[in-house]
Formats: C-alpha cells, structure tokens, sequence
C-alpha cells in the first residue's frame, strides 16, 4: 500500500469511532518526494473545531462547524446541511506520524505527512573504475 | 433561471435502505450529468437561500476558494456569484493519488424572492463559508398590520 485508503473503525475505539452521522469531506490526496499531503474540503471548520487523531496508522480527522447564528428566517432553498465531517483512513507504514503539520485555509483542511528518511528518493552515485 | 436542486453530500449507507438511495442517487446523477458532453459537467457551489422580515440572505459553500476571486453582483431581482477555485492539480512534482474535490470556474444566479437595495448588499467570506446578505427595499419588508376592534 503507498496511499491512503478509506477504512472502517469498529465501534468501541472511542478515540476514532465515527459520529452518529456525519458528512465525508471530499478529499484530495498527492505525493511528492517529500511528503503526503491531504486536503480536506471542511467548509464552517475553525481550527478549533477540528480534530485529528493516528493511532496504529489510522488517521481519522473531524470536524465541527459552527452552529448558524440566529435567526435566518423562512429557508427558500436548502442544498447543504450544516453538520459534523469525519472520515478515517488506513495510512501507509512509512510515513512519520509524529510529524504530521495540519492547518486550516478557507475551510479548508491540509494534513502534510513528512516521508520517514529510508523512503525518500536517493541519488546513488555510480562510481566508475 | 430556474433552480435545480442538489442532492449533497451524502452520508455513507448504513442500512439496506440508505444503501438503495444511494444507488438511485448515484443512477441519477449518472444520467442527469450524461445528458451534457462529457468533461464539460460544470461545478458549481451549493446554496442555501432564506428570507427574513428585511432580508434575503444566502450561504454558499465554497471552501478552498479565495474570496478575492469572487464576482458578486445584483441585476434588478437577479444575484449572480462567479467565482474559480484555482486547480492545483496540475502543478508539478505532485503525484496524486486521490482527486475529489471539484476545481474550476462557476456562475450561480438566482432569482430573489424580493426587492432588494442592491446599494447596501454585504457579503464575508468565513470558513469557506460565503454569506450575502440583501436589505430588502423599504416597501418589500413585512409589516405587521394591526387589526383595530370594534
């Protein structure tokens, strides 16, 4: 496995147990030689709202938009819900969970996974006789 | 313009009967997008639209989308929003194993349901959260009439 995959948690692992319901926030995925970034689309998410957890190389994000203020009045047109994200993933082994840097831009979540050293590309110098 | 309901975005099924929703939803929107040539499918953010006493606002999620690239503008009782989310997918020495989000340019315009001040319309981006929000014009605001007794 080189990327992440979509996994299930079993209930009982409180830390990573999805929400009674919830939505999956559509999610880009890229490699360089560097890292593996994810980039969550989590529209309403302040930082403080989210929530990312590893544990055994499952990642699992949440978030928690901020409750609409107010009264809005009569809806005419309703084409999204307002509710709590999640999803978990399966990472591959070889990426240094420590050092994972997240942040948060216009609701939009970015999760950089640095590449533990033996799986960074190497220039082997070839030597001559 | 006539405006066409989004499905959203959907929960994962959990039962036999989400799971035939989904399939249905999955069927129709096979066949709603097919009826356009394929890869012109335009993308375009969902809204939420309501009206209060003095009035009109609407949420749109655009998360991603920097709000200098927006385009907001009333036209007697029509808004439009246009707007690009840059794709960054093709910048080089990324190997992208997972493509989900939809990138791209959009236009949104919607008929209000009421007369509005189009001097005073505001709108701020927060979250990737847009909200416009549209003073009615004096004489569309609700007033209560007070009925007298005898």
């Amino acid at each position: 496995m080189t990327h992440p995959i979509d996994v299930d948690v079993e209930r009982g692992r409180d830390a990573l147990e999805p929400p009674q319901s919830y939505f999956v926030p559509a999610t880009d995925v890229y490699e360089t030689d560097e890292a593996l970034t994810l980039l969550a689309e989590m529209p309403g998410v302040k930082p403080d709202g989210l929530e990312v957890t590893v544990e055994d190389n499952v990642l699992v994000i949440r978030g928690q938009p901020e409750a609409a203020a107010g009264d809005d009045g009569n809806v005419l047109l309703k084409e999204f819900e307002v509710g709590a994200f999640y999803r978990a993933f399966q990472l591959p082994a070889d990426y240094d969970t420590e050092k994972i840097e997240a942040s948060v831009k216009q609701g939009v979540l970015t999760l950089r996974l640095p590449k533990s050293d033996r799986l960074k590309p190497r220039r082997i110098e070839v030597k001559g006789e | 313009m006539a405006l066409i309901p989004y499905r959203g975005r959907r929960m994962p099924a959990t039962t036999l009967s989400s799971l035939r929703d989904e399939m249905n939803d999955l069927f129709n929107r096979f066949w709603s997008t097919a009826s356009e040539p394929f890869g012109l499918a335009e993308w375009s953010p969902a809204l939420d639209v309501s009206e209060t006493d003095d009035a009109v606002l609407v949420h749109a999620e655009i998360p991603g989308i920097d709000p200098k690239e927006l385009d907001i503008s009333v036209v007697g009782d029509t808004l439009t929003v246009r707007g690009e989310k840059t794709d960054e997918t093709e910048q080089s020495g990324r190997n992208y194993h997972r493509v989900e989000r939809r990138y791209g340019s959009f236009t949104r315009s919607l008929a209000l349901p009421a007369a509005v001040d189009a001097d005073h319309v505001t709108a701020t981006a927060k979250q990737g959260v847009l909200e416009i929000r549209l003073p009615k014009k004096e004489e569309a605001k609700a007033k209560r009439i007070e009925v007298k007794g005898s």
